[in-house]
């Protein structure tokens, strides 16, 4: 029995995991067929922080599953204005939404937030703090790519300090049995984020010989802004896949962001042309994008289905 | 009124009681403690089994009025005070408007004075409007009877203007109490730099935002010479930092408040705003560390830092909950259960870190039950045990990280001057059940 909600993928076990995985990659193999699983279902998408694709790609789930969407997006400016997380989030269970899908910048906001409806609610996002669908369509990708996870190392590099992504890897890429590398400044990698079993460094040169996947996080503009980086290009200097680095790769490494990529900071132009052209196979930021659909399909499916036996 | 307390068992370390006592009160003060006082034309109260103790004096509370009525008023703010044991609070002046002027300290007096319950001694601002940008009228409101100075709350990063206003406080005699934080460390953190607080994704308020002030801190005292405190102090680092202060000959007091002494960061898992407090709760090291610098006599007070907020405020997300807890009603208790059964300190050192120590540095009486002295006291009942219930606090607040816990201690009698304020956890003037005080003693010589 899989939980009610999914903020966090700790309350999944890997066998409930596996079950999503295993829905997703049926999912792509019958892409094309019309399925039913959410028809006269009312899906409530409430996105309180910009996002194109998570959004994009939640929408076009619960289309491909004959489900109804309700779209809530506040204005930027009416969180300010007193727009209410509590109350939208009751008006829309009210209004007759099966199940919400939520992003916000705040985190430990859905833990309590959730606890106020009885419908699914489902995380697109929480701040810094999950973002559990992420992380399961990059290790679908994964497995679909052909890389056996256990006894891998993932490398990942860039925010770690502000990422959900890295946050929700913590537990995914050690469940399903791969060692995880953290790479970063020290301003964006404390020591005290580092989980348990997890190894990390401040030089990427050192361990990026030791990775079967390069994971790349985006690191904002905001951060320069805030004063944490002297600047992006002193952060793509010391940290970004640039041709001279990408010798250092094992020669089956593959690549992974979850998008939007920052072109010429957390990898440079040429290495993408490089791996698009030659290894288009080692450069998953397109499948990881496709496989989102699937992945998000299958949640909506396992979770609304499971609670309707 | 005249009364006779027999049967109790009195601890005052600063006159070196320990043991069964009789304490006559005439009128409000003490009038005679002595072993067997012998044949007295008084009422007796009986206290058998219990330990009375000087009343506890808290020099760090927010009393929230004016300006924050919805979250604490001067009457329950005293009510929860005397039904906590405390007969006397320093309360914080970063209120709406702050304390910065004589006028705000005359309006909290005659409050004070009005709800007649805990004494109440106001802190003023070190500057004005807590805007740490222009020393506050200090003489002023010396004059009105601020008993220190502090910008709680908002530390005053401008390290000449503290200088400057130490130096004014130097002459008045008034301390100098100092929250330490360094914002441009702390910044928009809401929790301690640690396992916990990284892995939830929320912004963090390092060790070291407190310890460079600490360190700051010291330095200026050494130069200035003057009565520092130092309020809530929560990390380690800055404990080393007192450590060298001490072994340097530079004076100063400081604070530890039962939170820090009792939890650590993983309270705030997951996301349990209960547990949100600036500073922020810290790693066991930093526990131990605050421990054993009580236990030393580094850190020689331990205040609340009572932080009253309504319920709703603090059902809110983690990032916008404020930061705070309650602290009066709930001190006692888990300082005597975990702190003192535990053999962590002594019952007598207890109450001069709770007492004795806070009273010195606000230059007021209290902490001493010799006679002629004031008969400020609290009756504790050592035995039974409670569980902490926030719906019965007089307090406005319920914003407490304790709820539930099993403890004992609850003080069962506090006295103001030698009136009775609270009795058996009924508060003058909140209860309407308050007893007629006739009706508990027994005279003299009647069986």
């Amino acid at each position: 029995m899989l939980p009610k909600d999914m903020l966090s993928l700790k309350d999944f076990s890997l066998e409930a995991l596996q079950e999503i995985l295993q829905r997703a990659a049926f999912f792509k193999k019958k892409d094309g067929d019309v399925f039913s699983s959410l028809k006269g279902k009312n899906i409530a998408i409430s996105f309180w922080e910009p996002s194109t694709r998570t959004r994009i790609s939640f929408e076009l789930a619960v289309q491909k599953l004959g489900g109804r969407i309700i779209n809530f997006t506040p204005e930027m400016s009416s969180e300010k204005k007193g727009e209410n997380v509590d109350d939208t989030i009751k008006t829309l269970q009210s209004i007759g939404a099966d199940a919400l899908v939520f992003r916000h910048s705040s985190p430990g906001i859905f833990n309590r937030v959730s606890e106020l409806v009885e419908i699914p609610f489902i995380s697109g996002g929480e701040g810094c703090y999950q973002h559990p669908t992420q992380a399961l369509l990059d290790i679908f990708t994964l497995i679909e790519s052909g890389v056996k996870l256990s006894g891998r190392q993932v490398v990942m590099v860039g925010d770690i300090l502000h990422s959900r992504v890295a946050r929700s890897h913590f537990y995914t890429f050690p469940v399903f049995g791969a060692s995880l590398t953290l790479v970063a400044p020290p301003v964006l990698l404390p020591p005290e984020l580092v989980p348990p079993g997890v190894n990390w460094s401040y030089n990427l040169e050192e361990v990026l010989p030791s990775g079967d996947v390069v994971y790349l996080l985006r690191v904002q503009k905001e951060r320069q802004e805030k004063g944490l980086i002297p600047s992006l290009g002193e952060y793509a200097a010391l940290y970004g896949l640039n041709e001279k680095r990408v010798s250092l790769l094992k020669e089956d490494a593959c690549l992974m962001h979850p998008g939007p990529v920052n072109i010429g900071i957390e990898i440079s132009s040429s290495v993408i042309k490089v791996f698009e052209n030659f290894y288009p196979d080692r450069i998953l930021f397109q499948d990881q994008v496709r496989n989102g659909v699937f992945v998000r399909m299958a949640v909506l499916d396992l979770l609304l289905a499971g609670r309707m036996i | 009124m005249d009364l006779l307390l027999k049967g109790g068992i009195l601890h005052d370390p600063v006159n070196g009681w320990e043991g069964p006592a009789e304490i006559l009160i005439k009128g409000d003060r003490i009038e005679a403690v002595s072993l067997s006082l012998g044949p007295v034309e008084v009422p007796v109260l009986d206290l058998k089994g219990k330990i009375i103790l000087p009343g506890l004096v808290d020099i760090h509370v927010h009393l929230r009025e004016p300006g924050e009525e919805g979250k604490e008023t001067i009457a329950t703010g005293c009510a929860a005070a005397v039904a906590g044991g405390f007969t006397a609070v320093a309360c914080m002046p970063n209120t709406n408007p702050p304390v910065d002027s004589k006028e705000i300290v005359s309006y909290i007096k005659e409050r004070a004075r009005q709800v007649n319950l805990a004494r109440v001694y106001p802190l003023g601002t070190l500057t004005r409007r807590l805007k740490g940008q222009e020393i506050a009228p200090m003489w002023e409101m010396a004059q009105e009877g601020v008993r220190g100075f502090s910008d709680d709350g908002r530390p005053v990063m401008n390290s000449g203007l503290m200088l400057r206003a130490m130096q004014f406080a130097l002459v008045l005699g008034l301390p100098v109490i100092s929250h330490c934080e360094d914002l441009s460390l702390s910044g928009d953190g809401v929790v301690h730099a640690g396992v916990h607080g990284y892995r939830l994704g929320l912004p963090v308020i390092p060790a070291v935002s407190e310890a460079v002030m600490v360190a700051r801190e010291i330095l200026l005292q050494q130069k200035v010479g003057g009565k520092l405190h130092l309020a809530h102090i929560s990390a380690r680092e800055s404990v080393a930092l007192l450590r060298w202060a001490r072994e340097s000959g530079i004076n100063l007091t400081s604070e530890v408040t039962p939170h820090h002494l009792l939890l650590t960061e993983e309270a705030v898992d997951y996301f349990n705003t209960s547990a949100k407090m600036n500073p922020p709760l810290r790693t066991s090291a930093d526990r131990d560390a605050l421990l054993e610098a009580l236990q030393e006599g580094l850190i020689e007070i331990i205040a609340t830092d009572h932080a009253p907020h309504r319920l709703q405020e603090k059902e809110a997300d983690f990032l916008s909950a404020p930061f705070g807890v309650t602290g009066l009603e709930t001190a006692f208790p888990l300082l005597w259960t975990k702190i003192v059964e535990q053999g962590i300190l002594s019952l007598s050192e207890l109450v001069k870190c709770l007492s004795t120590a806070p009273a010195n540095l606000l230059g007021v009486p209290g902490g001493n039950l010799a006679p002629g002295l004031p008969a400020d006291l609290v009756v504790i009942e050592p035995h039974k045990e409670y569980a902490v219930n926030a719906d019965k606090f007089y307090s406005r607040g319920q914003n407490t990280p304790f709820k539930d816990w099993r403890l004992k201690g609850f003080p069962v009698l506090t006295m103001v001057g030698g009136d009775i304020k609270m009795w058996e956890g009924k508060v003058k003037g909140f209860n309407q059940d308050f007893p007629e005080l006739k009706g508990l003693f027994i005279k003299q010589g009647s069986k």
